[in-house]
């Protein structure tokens, strides 16, 4: 019999991310013989990105979209793909983060009490910063700067002498037009879609980290519900999803800097020492992180130990064989 | 279960409900509660009462505590507080005195003016419910206390308030942006001609209504002085200030449209006991008359959102426009099938609620045939702006009706909306017709 | 006595509708002229926007301020208007329970598990459930009430001033 779930995205069906879960959604269709068909209720229309994961736990829909910022108590082991370690390739983090979710019991066990399991995850890919008659070259150019920012990557800009300006990601455009805004952190791809670039001079690529705790989490009843064999077609779809976003994100994000780059906008690439300097500052958040997770029964220190020899792995094996898609 | 079967019983429901004076709120709340319940509980096929309580209700508190909690719907109780500490401040009667001593001569002046302020007031905020909100409690009174026709007073600025989306900044232009990935800037540029023409409809209805019925709007009979149209004109300087500083500050890049409001309140505030106008007293008292308008406005604008996911849940967005795709209509008669969707819809939901229901399929389908993206949401937000002001779920008309009360019942407010929305559909077929009224501005930056 | 507690929820709502209009300015000032912010605004405006529209909720439904369609209904006789009146009060006490129901488990779900926001003073989620329970309990009291108390007076066969007679004392000030 076929049996039809519905998954609830926050976002619009269109760029990558949406391509991607698309795809998942195919995927799994493909891989179950037709047995299973996932109707996706784009736009947030069930619920909004932060009442995700209760309302996935709940069953407002079987499976959906969470984004990992909304839910730092929630989602906290999760979190780790948001922190500021050093790691700007999107497939790289993917399949990373992917094998830590699912290889940790730990995080297994503290997502399975509230009534959920880990499918698949996404990412923002690479955090940058692009500026209005403002260029960072050095961290210290960042003293003064009026900045959008999120996440520990925004507090790391604070404690750099940043002035935050809450703002949406949508909103930086005109923010940065009237001078409301000195600069906005982002992700090229978006600077694209934003058109971001009719009002940028700058565009700093930071080489740093990612915000990547973002990924599909499955109603665990539901999912306990399921023949083992579409549980594992499954988890193979949401494997495959995250290769899929690592080939059009990267090259949306290349496309979107030739663009950048045709209309005049300077390309700054941070030199690795400022980069550092970054870096350091931001470990502090990467240890709260890590003391918060041991709050749940999770051992943060063991788990970013596991991450980084992750992230070199599938380094690695970018560098030996290619990514995916171009093998 | 048919969703679409039950999502037309509720529709029905909602109407049936609204009929018997059931206060709109708790229509579309219980409406979409139960109608969730029946959904949930035969997802599986067969009927498990149990197993829907739960979504059913997380469903319900999440769509309503998420609307409310909500950092940039904070500007709708600030510019309504605008309105009420304005009023008590003298700061609204000294400019309607202006406008008035100024257009004595033009009939109706005083409901062109305050549509024009509308207009003016749109370039700051990107929400029509604040547009309405904050006009509504500054004109409709004033125009109530000139002696004006009740339906002209309120339905002026019920129809000006639809203003807030189409002449930027527009939260309906983001969102269409996003789900379409077109540029919003120039979405933006788009829709300021389509919504000076429609704000010259509006004048023009005003101007015809008041010609064929001259008791709509008592004129000025006073004898004016070219000194005293001077000391209005200076009198009214408060307000000026006030709306110089939001102008100046949101495009100067001092702080952003949601924070203007904020900023906006505590300048009259200050201005209001500068003056020795204001009281600590009238201040308190104009929060609280804040609070239960809002507060009605909140209720049925968080109903209006659980409707919305229940709608979802039902999946009878998707099998209307599925089945506009497939009759494979010729793109004019496409086109007026998707006014009539929108139309329809609009009825019932709101703007953003329809545009997250409808778009991810609405556009693939306009894609394939050629039409303007940018064109397009210039003609789906003139359409959602028309569901804002038509019965029986009219969000803006509600706004206008929180604020004067019993004083002008709900269907004489729509009674005057009337006038205004055969001006829209008439708008809407020109920019319909003429897709380089939207893409002029646009096409030439 | 739930008058005296409806007038201090909408006191609560003005101080939370004057709390955050002053939030926002305090910040906006702040960065234009020391380069310098209020953490974590957006959470504790969003937070006090809840209190400024649940809490007075029920100093609303006394008010009879809930807006409704009345055209049809008036071409009715006023008994059968009353009964109308009583019946929407119904209508809202069921259409208040699921969300009573969901967010007793909410505040309760957010108070056990130590959910907060992301930022930077960690700002915890249950109060604004609370202010949301608290705020929507004491409307659904009310329009419980108010139907009973409805249903008297016409049992009493008198008639329900459905122009919210209570309004004006609700707008005055303490006595
Ligand atoms: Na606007
Ligand atoms: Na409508």
């Amino acid at each position: 019999a076929e049996t039809r779930l519905i998954l609830g995205e926050a976002g619009p069906n269109r760029g990558a991310r949406a391509a991607a879960l698309q795809h998942f959604v195919d995927e799994v269709t493909a891989r179950t013989d037709g047995e299973v068909v996932i109707d996706v209720q784009w736009g947030g229309a069930l619920f909004k990105a932060n009442a995700a994961a209760g309302s996935i736990a709940d069953g407002v829909a079987d499976l959906g979209t969470i984004i990992s910022v909304y839910f730092p108590q929630e989602m906290v082991g999760y979190g780790i793909a948001d922190l500021p370690v050093v790691n700007s390739d999107a497939w790289v983090g993917m399949r990373a983060t992917d094998d830590l979710m699912r290889g940790s019991e730990e995080i297994q066990a503290n997502l399975a009490d509230q009534n959920l399991v880990y499918l698949g995850t996404f990412t923002t890919s690479a955090v940058n910063i692009g500026c209005k008659d403002a260029a960072i070259r050095s961290v210290a150019d960042i003293e003064g700067l009026k900045v959008r920012g999120v996440g520990a990557y925004g507090d790391t800009f604070k404690d750099f002498g940043a002035n935050m300006v809450p703002m949406s990601i949508y909103d930086a455009y005109q923010g940065l037009d009237t001078g409301l805004l000195d600069c906005s952190q982002g992700y090229s791809y978006a600077v694209g879609a934003l058109k971001q670039e009719e009002v940028m001079t700058s565009y700093t690529l930071l080489n740093w980290g990612q915000v990547g705790a973002l990924g599909i989490f499955m109603n665990k009843d539901v999912y306990d519900g399921l023949d083992e064999g579409i549980q594992t077609a499954m988890a193979d779809a949401g494997v495959a999803m995250a290769d899929k976003l690592g080939e059009l994100i990267t090259a949306d994000n290349e496309a979107a800097v030739e663009k950048m780059r045709a209309v005049g906008v300077e390309i700054i690439e941070l030199d690795a020492v400022e980069r550092d300097k970054l870096v350091e500052t931001g470990a502090q958040y990467v240890d709260a992180w890590a003391e918060r997770a041991s709050g749940v029964g999770i051992d943060g220190t063991a788990l970013l130990a596991e991450y980084d020899a992750l992230l070199a792995k599938y380094a690695a094996e970018r560098d030996d064989q290619g990514y995916p898609w171009t093998r | 279960m048919d969703g679409t079967l039950v999502g037309l019983v509720a529709f029905g429901s909602v109407i049936g409900l609204l009929a018997i004076r059931v206060p709109i709120a708790f229509a579309l709340a219980l409406v979409a509660a139960v109608g969730s319940f029946v959904m949930f509980a035969f997802r599986t096929g067969d009927f498990t009462p149990l197993r829907a309580i739960r979504p059913t209700t997380s469903m319900v508190f999440s769509n309503s505590f998420d609307l409310i909690h909500s950092y940039d719907l904070s500007m709708i109780p600030l510019f309504v507080a605008l309105g009420h500490i304005a009023y008590r401040a003298d700061i609204t009667t000294k400019i309607y005195h202006a406008a008035r001593v100024w257009l004595a001569r033009v009939p109706g002046g005083v409901a062109m003016a305050s549509v024009v302020g509308c207009g003016g007031f749109s370039a700051i905020t990107g929400s029509s419910i604040a547009c309405a909100s904050t006009m509504g409690r500054i004109c409709s009174p004033e125009m109530l206390r000139m002696g004006y026709d009740k339906r002209l007073a309120t339905a002026s600025v019920a129809a000006g308030g639809t203003l807030g989306s189409l002449i930027p900044p527009s939260v309906l232009f983001i969102i269409y942006g996003i789900f379409t990935e077109t540029s919003i800037s120039a979405l933006f540029l788009a829709g300021i001609l389509p919504g000076l023409i429609s704000l010259l409809g509006f004048i023009l209805v005003i101007y015809l209504w008041v010609w064929r019925d001259p008791s709509a709007a008592p004129a000025f009979t006073g004898t004016i002085t070219g000194r005293d149209k001077v000391q209005a004109a200076i009198d009214a300087w408060p307000a000026v200030a006030l709306f110089a500083i939001i102008v100046g500050g949101i495009y100067g890049g001092i702080f952003t449209a949601t924070e203007a409001a904020a900023i906006c309140v505590s300048a009259a505030v200050v201005i209001g006991f500068l003056q020795r106008k204001l009281t600590l007293k009238a201040l308190w008292e104009s929060l609280r008359e804040t609070c239960i308008q809002t507060a009605s406005i909140f209720l049925i604008a968080a109903a209006a959102k659980i409707f919305v996911a229940f709608i979802a849940l039902t999946g009878v967005a998707p099998a209307i426009v599925n089945a506009v795709t497939d009759a494979q209509l010729s793109p004019v008669v496409l086109l007026i099938a998707i006014a009539a969707i929108y139309l329809l819809l609009g009825m019932f939901l709101d703007p953003i609620g329809i545009m997250v229901l409808t778009l991810p399929l609405m556009i693939p389908l306009v894609e394939g045939y050629g039409f303007d993206l940018i064109w397009f949401g210039v003609v789906v937000i003139k359409l959602l702006e028309i569901g804002l002001i038509t019965p029986p779920v009219g969000l803006n008309v509600f706004v206008i009706s929180g604020v004067v009360g019993r004083e002008v019942p709900i269907d004489r407010i729509f009674a005057g909306i009337l006038r205004f929305l055969t001006i829209d559909v008439l708008v809407l077929i020109l920019i319909m017709s003429f897709p380089i009224i939207s893409l002029l501005i646009p096409g030439s930056m | 006595m739930l008058h005296r507690i409806e007038r201090l929820l909408l006191d609560l709502a003005a101080f939370a509708v004057a709390g955050l209009c002053l939030l926002i300015t305090v910040s906006v000032v702040l960065r234009a002229t020391v380069n310098g912010g209020i953490p974590d605004t957006i959470v504790m405006v969003a937070e006090l926007m809840v209190a400024a529209i649940v809490l007075p909720l029920a100093a609303a439904t006394t008010a009879r301020a809930h807006i409704v369609v009345e055209f049809l209904s008036n071409m009715l006789s006023p008994g059968a208007q009353d009964r109308l009146i009583v019946l929407g009060s119904l209508v809202g006490v069921l259409a208040l329970m699921p969300l009573l129901y969901a967010g007793w488990n909410e505040a309760a779900k957010n108070i056990a598990s130590g959910s907060f926001y992301f930022g930077e003073l960690s700002l915890p989620k249950w109060p604004g459930r609370i202010i949301f329970l608290v705020g929507l309990s004491f409307c659904w009291l009310r329009l419980l009430l108010m139907a009973v108390d409805d249903i008297r007076t016409i049992r009493a066969g008198g008639h329900i001033d459905a122009d919210g007679g209570k309004t004006v004392d609700l707008m005055a000030e303490r006595d």
